[in-house]
């Protein structure tokens, strides 16, 4: 559904020299499936995201969502962002309903999804707050049922936990492995913690450093529906040695040379 | 006060050990009280100066002369006439500058070949006080208030139009970036995102050049006015009064202030969300 071809991505930075984020990486996400990417900082994950969210292009290769190359801004793409991206000026339901707005979708059915959605999150209650008088993990709620409501054939995902305490982490996760089991959306997760792909994830893909590609793809074979009190299992132990194994290579090589 | 101070200040003997809410309440108590007697000792002061011959009359009027001098004006209703004048000079101009600089600066922000267009001319009209327009604008207009409206016009029309620019350029492109995701339109981004995105720094900017249209109009009717406050001030000073030029120029002070705090009232009404930010 979800396709990258042979793509790399170089930029051209300021003494002219190129910087290539990836290179020659090729992937495809099945409709349905839950994808996360796992990779060190700087290995070029957020770049293969905004590609298929079409904020990029490709250098070389070609991104496609069902079979159709993305060449502009891809609604159909949704984006969640780590640092939120709500409007300040909007209340939490004016932030739900945008997509919905942007639709041309009438107004009492707006509200009436949009609330679906805010419950949805557990953020009832609040839908006339603004973001700044949420919490981050409140907040990051709100980014999610905004882009739920707008109904996007597939969920990209930058780190979207980052952010978050590991309590709050925790909690979101197991709020989006239940939104996930409910509305199947086929989603490509970004992260650089191996517990969180764990998981949420059907498969884990592990990336190299920079310039990226695809180093592993580990099916992740825990039974669903999972809670965080899998991580406690022996196959859970097996598969996060088996990543972490791929991962620390990858680490080691970004590391060491700047030592 | 800044909160550094705040946190620096050593705990005050009577307040220590009292909670930190009443603390507050003690202390803005106190303040207010500083203020009225920090105004009280300057008009003893200055009451001294003039009953005991320190200063002459002839330079320095006693704050009774002022006083009385401002009760006539005011009993009189000259003194809201002139008012009356330059505020309908100053709200007359600003909003005209606004009408202009406003929707152009958007513009400009958003398109970069209009912002070329019109940068060499921002570029040239910036560094000229709108004094050196008054020759220019009696020329043309005559001294009627057409001619004022145009001092106060081209006074504010270039800050207004650079705070807006700056304001629109610095909406966070990721919320641009956001809301194509959601899919909005070019016309959908500027209604949703650009102009709420902007409007805080677009109102901080008027209220900037709110003050700097009310400087342009004292200086007109300085130069060339029958009525207004500028005009009141300086017949005064021509007939030797003394009195009523520092009555004129409280007059100005406090006209300004009052539509400060009027300008405030409707920015907090205007921008919701950011009221839980400024507590």
């Amino acid at each position: 559904m979800l396709v990258a071809e042979r793509v790399s991505k170089a930029y051209g930075v300021a003494s002219g020299v190129n910087f290539m984020a990836v290179r020659e990486l090729s992937l495809a996400v099945a409709e349905g499936e839950f994808v996360c990417l796992i990779g060190a900082s700087g290995c070029g994950k957020s770049t293969l995201l905004n590609m298929f969210a079409g904020f990029i292009q490709p250098s070389a290769g070609r991104v496609l969502l069902r079979g159709e190359p993305i060449t502009r801004i891809e609604p159909r793409c949704g984006m969640v962002f780590q640092s939120y991206a709500l409007f300040p000026w909007k209340t939490v339901r004016g932030n739900v309903e945008f997509g919905l707005k942007m639709k041309g979708v009438a107004p009492a059915e707006r509200r009436r999804v949009a609330d679906r959605f805010i419950a949805l999150v557990k953020l009832t209650g609040f839908e006339d707050r603004y973001p700044v008088e949420l919490s981050g993990g409140m907040q990051q709620r709100v980014t999610l049922a905004r882009i739920l409501a707008a109904d996007p054939e597939v969920l990209l995902m930058d780190e979207p936990f980052g952010a978050l305490d590991a309590l709050t982490r925790q909690v979101m996760q197991e709020e989006l492995l239940r939104i996930h089991e409910e509305s199947r959306k086929t989603t490509l997760f970004i992260t650089h913690n191996i517990d969180e792909a764990l998981i949420l994830a059907d498969r884990i893909v592990v990336m190299s450093a920079r310039p990226g590609r695809v180093k592993a793809v580990v099916a992740n074979r825990l039974p669903r529906p999972r809670q965080v009190s899998i991580q406690l299992s022996r196959e859970y132990g097996e598969l996060k040695s088996e990543i972490w194994g791929q991962v620390q290579e990858e680490v080691r090589k970004y590391v060491e040379p700047v030592r | 006060m800044t909160p550094l101070e705040e946190e620096d200040a050593p705990p005050e003997l009577p307040l220590a050990g009292a909670s930190p809410e009443r603390r507050r309440r003690l202390r803005a108590r106190l303040a207010l009280l500083l203020k009225v007697l920090s105004v009280s000792a300057f008009l003893a002061l200055w009451s001294a100066a003039t009953s005991l011959g320190w200063i002459s009359s002839v330079f320095l009027p006693s704050p009774g002369a002022v006083a009385a001098a401002a009760g006539k004006l005011v009993a009189t209703g000259e003194l809201w006439t002139a008012v009356l004048a330059s505020t309908q000079r100053v709200l007359l101009g600003f909003a005209l500058a606004g009408a202009v600089a406003v929707p152009l600066g958007i513009v400009m922000g958003v398109w970069w070949p209009a912002k070329a267009i019109v940068d060499p001319f921002v570029s040239l009209l910036r560094p000229l006080p709108s004094i050196t327009w008054i020759p220019l604008s009696i020329l043309w207009l005559g001294i009627g208030e057409s001619q004022k409206v145009a001092i106060v016009f081209m006074g504010s029309w270039v800050y207004i139009l650079l705070y807006t620019l700056e304001s629109t350029k610095r909406v966070d492109p990721l919320l641009i970036r956001a809301a194509r995701n959601l899919g909005a339109s070019d016309l959908a981004i500027m209604r949703e995102v650009i102009l709420p995105g902007a409007l805080p720094g677009i109102l901080a900017g008027l209220k900037v050049t709110l003050a700097i249209s009310w400087s342009c109009i004292i200086t007109a009717e300085m130069v060339a006015a029958q009525s207004g406050l500028g005009a009141l001030i300086w017949f005064a000073k021509d007939w030797g009064n003394l009195s009523l030029v520092l009555v004129g120029m409280a007059g100005i002070s406090l006209t300004v202030l009052a539509t400060d705090l009027l300008a405030e009232r409707l920015e907090r009404l205007l921008l919701p969300w950011e009221r839980y930010r400024r507590g």
